[in-house]
């Protein structure tokens, strides 16, 4: 398989990241957004990005130039017919997305490979927006934030998605310094559903509004854990909106399974809008 | 298990069943003791036996030895010794089933093992989505590889003191 032209759609921090990180692996790579406010923005971000990496020496100027270059900004009327692949990574609505699908599957070459980053639908409801022949080759590339270092890509195969192009776009992100990892269509994929409980189990240890508990836990999941961050710090710094909003879809998805279960302490600091270091109050206080 | 005896004090590490655990405490009543409870839940220990005078998780630890201990009387002297054997002693204040590194990690693991049952990805993608997507020191699987029976005891004591369903082990697991 080999990857040369990519449309990316949605120029928000993912999108926008997606981009970026394909333009570094010398694709061409075509940024498509409603707002075209936001796609200046957006193409305006990734090309600092660039200059702070020239000026660190860490890509040469040639290096830099040919990205530049590569890199467009685009309506959706605008964009090339025949691209590789097409990445959709816009609000997290369904209707919204399955109405973009079935102008995506118009537009593009029947050879494109057309792919969402949603972490919250099933690859396959989107799928029904398009034709049968397409469902082969559509599937789920759900990528992690900050896109241009986080390694994990994971590859999402729906009920219909071609086994054969699932390896090989597993072989060429491998190939292209990621490190994929490949699953079914399954609510919270792998990282979203594993990861729940990193969160949950210490929210029972607490079991209370307990800022010095916090403390100590955080603390000794770092120090005996060797985790990066604690979980009430990383709750924090995600946001406790988003982080229960996860939690209460794979929940809900998994027909309210216990594992699942958000925590009472969650719900009450959405309700008293304490949502972490954005609003410099969660599990603790940012003044 | 093993035990480790100097003065007055008996460290005891490794793996029991809790009556094994009980066996222990009651036959050396006369000494001080510090036990590894890493699968069990120590204030019930505490309360039943008062020659428990601190107790430890080192069952999960990995080649940096960091494990987290309890004192309910702190004993410079048990630090020392098990720093003399290698280990990293964290201090904590929290009495909790399980402790919290493995009562958190088993429950990762557990998902990673329903996820596996259910056919959602191998255990190596596995591995790598949690290690390269969220950043873990390691994968679930090998947190757990050749300690299985530390995490099924830790769940089935869990769920055996809070009847909660989400600590029911994975088939997987059994």
């Amino acid at each position: 398989m080999d990857i040369k032209k990519v449309v990316v759609i949605g120029a928000g921090t993912m999108g926008s990241g997606i981009a970026q990180w394909f333009t570094q692996q010398m694709c061409s790579v075509e940024l498509v957004d409603n707002s075209q406010e936001q796609l200046l923005k957006s193409l305006q971000s990734i090309h600092l990005s660039w200059d702070k990496l020239l000026e660190k020496n860490k890509l040469s100027l040639e290096k830099i130039t040919e990205m530049k270059r590569s890199l467009f900004i685009k309506s959706l009327d605008e964009v090339s017919k025949d691209a590789d692949l097409v990445i959709e990574a816009i609000i997290e609505n369904l209707d919204v997305k399955k109405d973009l699908f079935k102008k995506l599957d118009n537009h593009f070459s029947s050879q494109t490979i057309l792919s969402s980053n949603t972490s919250s639908f099933p690859i396959e409801l989107m799928a029904t927006a398009v034709s049968s022949e397409r469902k082969k080759r559509f599937v789920g590339l759900h990528f992690f934030n900050p896109a241009t270092i986080m390694k994990l890509v994971e590859v999402i195969k729906a009920k219909d998605s071609d086994e054969r192009l699932c390896q090989d776009l597993y072989q060429w992100f491998e190939s292209n310094d990621k490190k994929p990892a490949l699953c079914k269509d399954s609510p919270g994929f792998i990282v979203n559903r594993v990861a729940r409980n990193f969160y949950g189990e210490p929210l029972r240890i607490v079991d209370s509004d307990d800022e010095f508990k916090m403390k100590e836990i955080d603390h000794i999941l770092r120090e005996v854990g060797g985790f990066k961050m604690g979980p009430f710090e990383l709750m924090d710094l995600i946001g406790i909106d988003v982080n229960y909003s996860v939690t209460c879809s794979v929940w809900e998805a998994y027909k309210r399974e216990p594992r699942f279960a958000p925590h009472a302490l969650q719900k009450q600091m959405v309700e008293e809008k304490r949502f972490g270091r954005k609003v410099k109050r969660g599990f603790y206080k940012y003044d | 298990m093993t035990n480790i005896s100097f003065d007055n004090i008996l460290i005891n590490f490794g793996f029991g069943t809790k009556e094994e655990k009980k066996k222990i405490l009651s036959e050396n009543s006369e000494k001080k003791i510090f036990m590894d409870l890493t699968c069990y839940d120590p204030s019930a220990f505490y309360s039943e036996f008062p020659q428990l005078k601190g107790t430890f998780a080192a069952l999960f630890c990995d080649e940096l030895k960091k494990i987290e201990i309890h004192f309910k009387e702190r004993d410079q002297a048990v630090i020392n010794k098990l720093v003399e054997l290698g280990f990293t002693p964290i201090e904590i204040s929290i009495i909790s089933c399980g402790f919290v590194f493995p009562r958190t990690i088993v429950q990762i693991i557990n998902e990673a093992y329903f996820a596996l049952d259910e056919g959602v990805a191998k255990k190596e993608d596995i591995n790598r989505a949690m290690k390269f997507g969220v950043n873990y020191p390691k994968g679930p699987f090998e947190w757990s590889e050749g300690k299985e029976i530390y995490v099924l005891t830790l769940l089935e004591e869990l769920f055996h003191k809070t009847q909660d369903k989400r600590y029911i082990p994975s088939k997987l697991l059994k």
